[in-house]
């Protein structure tokens, strides 16, 4: 990874907030719908979370200062709102979105450092 | 003594220096072991088996090893050859937990019913709906086998138990082990001759034990259990849960097996390949070929 300069550290240290926030609408999503597959009732407080928390992260994402070194995954991190907003939606299988949304979601971690996809630490190598 | 399973342990990765205290409670600035990552594969009356899957090496494998030193992973297609089956041979899988290196790999297992306890699920699912501030709680969970785990259970490919399960395929036991090393861990017991009184029992432990000396203590002539060193229930409960895995196995303590000891290779046949893949057998059915031999 090449040297990152101020603006994007910056940047970096403003946005993760907000990858954590989108993390776990996935998640939380995904768990609506281990729940459903279950056969447990769609209305959860989950839900209220989630939009909740997606809201907040959708709402920071828009008003960051990107720098061009960050553009890359500004664009990633946009699109994996998108795909969880439609997830969120209900308008199609939700599970497609949020699949969608996790890969975008990865391909930023993959284009900046400071961005972990998991906590590696309670999984036997910390 | 009839055994109607062969049983493998096969390593598909190692951290070459793991810290003692994440293996042993209390083991403090005692050094370093090695780390294998293994999968237990049991074949017999007419099925594969596999007791967890590994983690998923395109997506963590770089991470791994730069931050923690794993190293040497193998595919399921390469490590299931050494013991002569495919992933596609695999008709069932038992999850003992949900985090990423036992779960991770589920989709490299394209016809396997996978296993796990309910309370796994529905707690992690929980921790999910907490403020951000909890996110300890979800380390090492990864979202993303969550989502596979949807994807299972629409294709039916998903069994949730509820507490202890028998006879999940003949002579192969589910057991819960609540509030241990996390919530809804489970270990499986094999009773090799079928027997419902067996005298030919295996225990497939997850991470209820890491090494012998969970089992032992230091010293195995007056042994003590000492627990592993993380636990989202309590060291308590894994206390309890070792004297019932030590008493499931008749007292025997090589029958309780820990997929992260690195001596099951000194104290079972085992052999390693050219390209590094590790194969220890634990046993095999009447009939069946060495592969280790």
């Amino acid at each position: 990874m090449t040297e990152i300069d101020d603006k994007t550290v910056e940047y970096i240290l403003t946005v993760q907030t907000w990858f954590e926030d989108l993390k776990q609408v996935a998640a939380q999503l995904a768990g609506l719908l281990v729940l459903e597959a279950a056969g447990a009732v769609a209305d959860h407080p989950m839900r209220l979370s989630a939009e909740r928390v997606y809201q907040s992260a959708v709402d920071g994402l828009r008003s960051a200062r990107v720098p061009a070194r960050a553009r890359r995954h500004h664009d990633h991190l946009l699109a994996a709102s998108g795909k969880l907003g439609d997830a969120l939606s209900t308008k199609g299988d939700p599970l497609v979105f949020l699949e969608s949304a996790y890969r975008e979601l990865r391909s930023a971690s993959r284009s900046l450092p400071g961005f972990q996809m998991i906590s590696f630490e309670h999984g036997c190598c910390a | 003594m009839k055994n109607n399973y062969s049983v493998w342990v096969a390593e598909f990765a190692n951290v070459p220096k793991y810290p003692l205290s994440g293996l042993i409670y209390g083991a403090h600035n005692q050094g370093h072991a090695r780390l294998p990552y293994c999968y237990v594969v049991i074949k017999g009356q007419g099925h594969v088996a596999m007791v967890d899957v590994g983690y998923n090496h395109k997506e963590y494998g770089a991470v791994l090893a730069d931050r923690y030193g794993a190293r040497d992973w193998h595919s399921p297609h390469e490590v299931l050859a050494e013991c002569g089956v495919t992933p596609g041979d695999v008709s069932r899988v038992f999850l003992t937990h949900a985090h990423f290196d036992h779960m991770g790999n589920m989709e490299d297992f394209p016809k396997a019913t996978f296993y796990i306890q309910e309370r796994e699920l529905s707690k992690w699912v929980w921790a999910m709906s907490l403020e951000r501030r909890f996110r300890w709680i979800m380390g090492g969970i990864d979202p993303a086998d969550i989502m596979r785990t949807v994807d299972l259970a629409r294709q039916g490919r998903l069994v949730s138990v509820e507490g202890d399960r028998e006879d999940v395929m003949p002579g192969i036991d589910l057991h819960a082990a609540p509030d241990t090393h996390t919530w809804g861990s489970m270990y499986v017991r094999l009773r090799n001759d079928l027997a419902a009184n067996s005298t030919n029992t295996w225990i497939f432990a997850g991470d209820l034990v890491y090494m012998q000396e969970n089992l032992r203590g230091y010293t195995p002539e007056d042994p003590e259990y000492i627990p592993v060193g993380f636990a989202m229930g309590s060291q308590f409960n894994l206390v309890m849960m070792t004297e019932e895995l030590v008493k499931g196995v008749d007292g025997d303590i090589n029958r309780v097996i820990a997929i992260h000891e690195d001596r099951l290779k000194d104290w079972f046949p085992s052999r390693v390949t050219p390209s590094g893949v590790r194969v220890t057998e634990l046993v095999l059915a009447d009939g069946e070929t060495s592969r280790v031999g």
